[in-house]
């Protein structure tokens, strides 16, 4: 039997630098490995010491394209390790930054990293000739989940605005207004984003039985905050216990931890998760796109997760556009921030963010310093479960006759790419020593 | 211009960082399409799946830290491609958050073994991509602004560099008539050791200056310092604070020692 190596060196079309290095003895794969060699940067590390007013603008920095996530996660969990309630406004104005995130997130992933795979283009420039219309307004689309971000936190990346227990500076009722007007312009055309989408075929060799994970959103509609973790195998966890519930561990091949669930098994998290638990609480035209996009509701087919973030971007535009009215609703004000006095204490936020659940945990001393950090991403906890899923259409693709190691690799990226992977979220973490 | 292509041929790399540089040149949404059709871009791993990473480059654009044997391979392999190359962003001008890793000790870091394989080795520290090979332009920012990147790309088109804002956050902070973070709500507000560019927006939201951008030329940090100690202002915050962006500057006034101290206590 004859051994060899398929070997991506950089993976393309993804968020930070990964790789793909498989062997395989005739037609069968021995060793599958998603190489993350990242450079570490110590995120959780570099807090210690730092005031709780400064971890926002360093924890930010993690991640470019969940920057907003990560800094409504942190402020969430030091308010917690605070002890502070924020007011009504400023949780509307936090929602509202999500979704302005998720759009931008999605509709760079869907529309500029993994479509060209399935309309057989090698860019979203290359794409544009083809397709000018469609491609001009996706740009449109992600500019308008930046233009929320700019609003809400100051600007499009790394935001500034987000305070411990308020905003610098609110948003006009003027530029609110004007904003809710940009969001309903852009419904029709995602409708036809949609038609176009559920047009392009799946293929199956992805497909297999996967466990999902992600938060109980609060209230019965969908969304990204709660505070319960749920797996599609009936399991919960209140979010207080996830050091319980999602089990990190280091791999030789990897800068980034993988996760298993305290059961060993990998899982995935992030947009076809969601709406594989919560699917069902969606409504208006995001609920009609998950009737178009997954007319047997959600099966096991990571490939499908381009389709789950575009049904998610309907149900963001509707819902910041819900947030828009009702941050309208509440008297105009220049600012809105709480006094914080500084206490010892530890809190936890966790959050869905484009990729999944993301946690960040703090304890701070009695002035208010940190003592210790702890993140947990979404990559980090899908990388077991990508690995999972390339052996498994490998070995599927093997059996088809004529298979050449540039279909294994096309479709090997696909997967991995499926998934959305952001790698410098992953990789910020301390790796113990063996 | 290095090739003879009738449209300049552009690679667009990243090191170690948050990808946030590269993130800003994707967040020209509506100007992306014209980019296009004035560049080639040949070699860009992050939003094209089709790249030449041999050929030569008129223009590169390059983010991010040295912190792995690795990164300093990409970086001298493009270096040698380029005609052209220029930093991207604080971390490849001046070493950014990233940077902050060099004054903790190493053990701090990494608890007790790691064996790696030659692809994770690190270097000793976490350093600007500027500080190994010579650059052709630095456009610092974190992450880099929209604006000034276009103007550098319409600059180095025209065969010239742009004029870029080389005053601190604080004359654009004062030029806003914005109401003063230091004197008036006692922060540790880097925006006079800061280069400017950004239109003092952290201070428009009412926010103190972090030093994203990284030190303006002949910053005067002992002054700022005094000015902080005076209201009052704790060495062990003032040090925390300006360590954030300004580590590799903060390294070299002899305070180093001193924010050990006050560290250690």
């Amino acid at each position: 039997m004859t051994t060899r190596t398929v070997t991506i060196p950089h993976l393309g079309r993804v968020e930070g630098h990964g790789g793909i290095h498989v062997t395989l003895e005739g037609a069968r794969l021995t060793e599958v490995n998603m190489d993350i060699h990242e450079g570490s940067r110590y995120y959780e590390k570099l807090l210690v010491g730092k005031d709780f007013h400064e971890v926002q603008g360093i924890i930010t920095r993690v991640c470019a394209i969940c920057s907003a996530d990560h800094t409504v996660a942190a402020l969430v969990a030091l308010e917690n390790a605070l002890g502070i309630r924020v007011s009504e406004r400023t949780s509307a104005l936090r929602g509202l930054l999500l979704r302005g995130a998720a759009i931008e997130s999605h509709a760079l992933h869907v529309f500029a990293l993994a479509l060209p795979d399935f309309l057989g283009f090698e860019s979203i420039m290359s794409m544009a000739e083809r397709f000018p219309d469609e491609v001009a307004f996706a740009l449109r689309l992600k500019q308008l989940g930046n233009h929320i971000q700019s609003i809400v936190g100051g600007r499009a990346v790394h935001p500034i605005n987000t305070l411990v227990g308020g905003f610098g500076r609110l948003p006009s009722h003027k530029t609110i207004d004007s904003l809710r007007r940009d969001l309903a312009q852009v419904m029709d055309p995602l409708s036809g984003a949609v038609e176009l989408v559920s047009s392009i075929d799946v293929p199956e060799w992805a497909a297999q039985p996967t466990l999902y994970v992600a938060l109980r959103p609060r209230g019965s509609d969908f969304g990204f905050r709660g505070d319960v973790i749920c797996t599609s195998g009936g399991a919960e966890n209140p979010v207080e216990d996830y050091g319980q519930s999602v089990r990190e561990f280091t791999v030789e091949h990897s800068n980034a931890r993988h996760a298993a669930l305290e059961t060993g098994e990998t899982y995935m998290v992030g947009s076809l998760a969601r709406l594989k638990l919560w699917g069902d609480r969606l409504h208006g035209v995001a609920e009609e796109s998950f009737g178009v996009l997954f007319p047997d509701g959600v099966t096991d087919n990571v490939l499908l997760n381009t389709r789950a973030q575009l049904v998610e971007t309907v149900y963001c535009v509707e819902s910041a556009v819900q947030f828009c009215e009702s941050y309208l609703a509440f008297e105009e004000a220049e600012i809105e921030l709480q006094e914080v006095e500084a206490r010892a204490g530890s809190g936890i936020g966790a959050i869905e963010a484009p990729r999944g659940t993301l946690f960040h945990e703090y304890e701070l001393d009695d002035d208010g310093k940190v003592i210790a950090a702890n993140v947990v991403t979404p990559t980090a906890q899908n990388l077991a479960n990508v690995e999972r899923d390339l052996r498994h259409s490998g070995d599927c693709l093997l059996q088809t006759a004529g298979v050449s190691d540039t279909d294994l690799k096309r479709s090997f990226e696909m997967i991995a790419r499926a998934y959305d992977p952001c790698i410098s979220c992953s990789v910020h973490l301390v790796r113990p020593g063996r | 211009m290095k090739t003879q292509h009738p449209k300049p041929r552009v690679g667009i790399f990243g090191l170690t960082g948050c990808a946030g540089d590269q993130l800003q040149i994707l967040n020209c949404e509506d100007r992306l399409l014209e980019l296009v059709r004035e560049l080639d871009i040949v070699d860009w791993v992050m939003a094209k799946t089709d790249n030449d990473h041999d050929c030569a480059l008129d223009i590169a654009f390059i983010e991010g830290v040295v912190a792995t044997e690795l990164d300093l391979q990409r970086l001298r392999t493009v270096r040698e491609r380029a005609g052209f190359l220029v930093a991207i962003g604080t971390c490849a001008v001046w070493g950014g958050l990233p940077a902050m890793r060099n004054s903790l000790p190493k053990e701090t870091l990494r608890g007790e073994a790691d064996t790696q394989s030659d692809l994770f080795a690190e270097v000793a520290e976490a350093r600007p991509a500027t500080d190994f090979v010579p650059f052709d332009f630095r456009l610092t920012g974190c992450p880099i602004e929209r604006g000034e990147f276009l103007a550098l790309v319409r600059a180095v088109l025209a065969g010239t560099t742009p004029e870029l804002a080389a005053v601190p956050v604080c004359w654009e902070c004062k030029t806003r008539e914005l109401p003063c973070r230091v004197i008036f709500h006692q922060e540790i507000c880097c925006g006079a050791m800061t280069r400017g560019g950004c239109g003092a927006r952290c201070p428009g939201h009412g926010v103190a200056c972090a030093g994203c951008r990284g030190p303006v030329e002949e910053p005067n940090y002992d002054a700022n310092v005094v000015m902080f100690a005076d209201r009052g202002l704790s060495w062990r915050d003032i040090a925390a604070r300006m360590r954030a962006f300004s580590a590799p500057v903060w390294m070299s006034m002899g305070l180093e020692e001193e924010a050990r101290r006050i560290r250690d206590d």
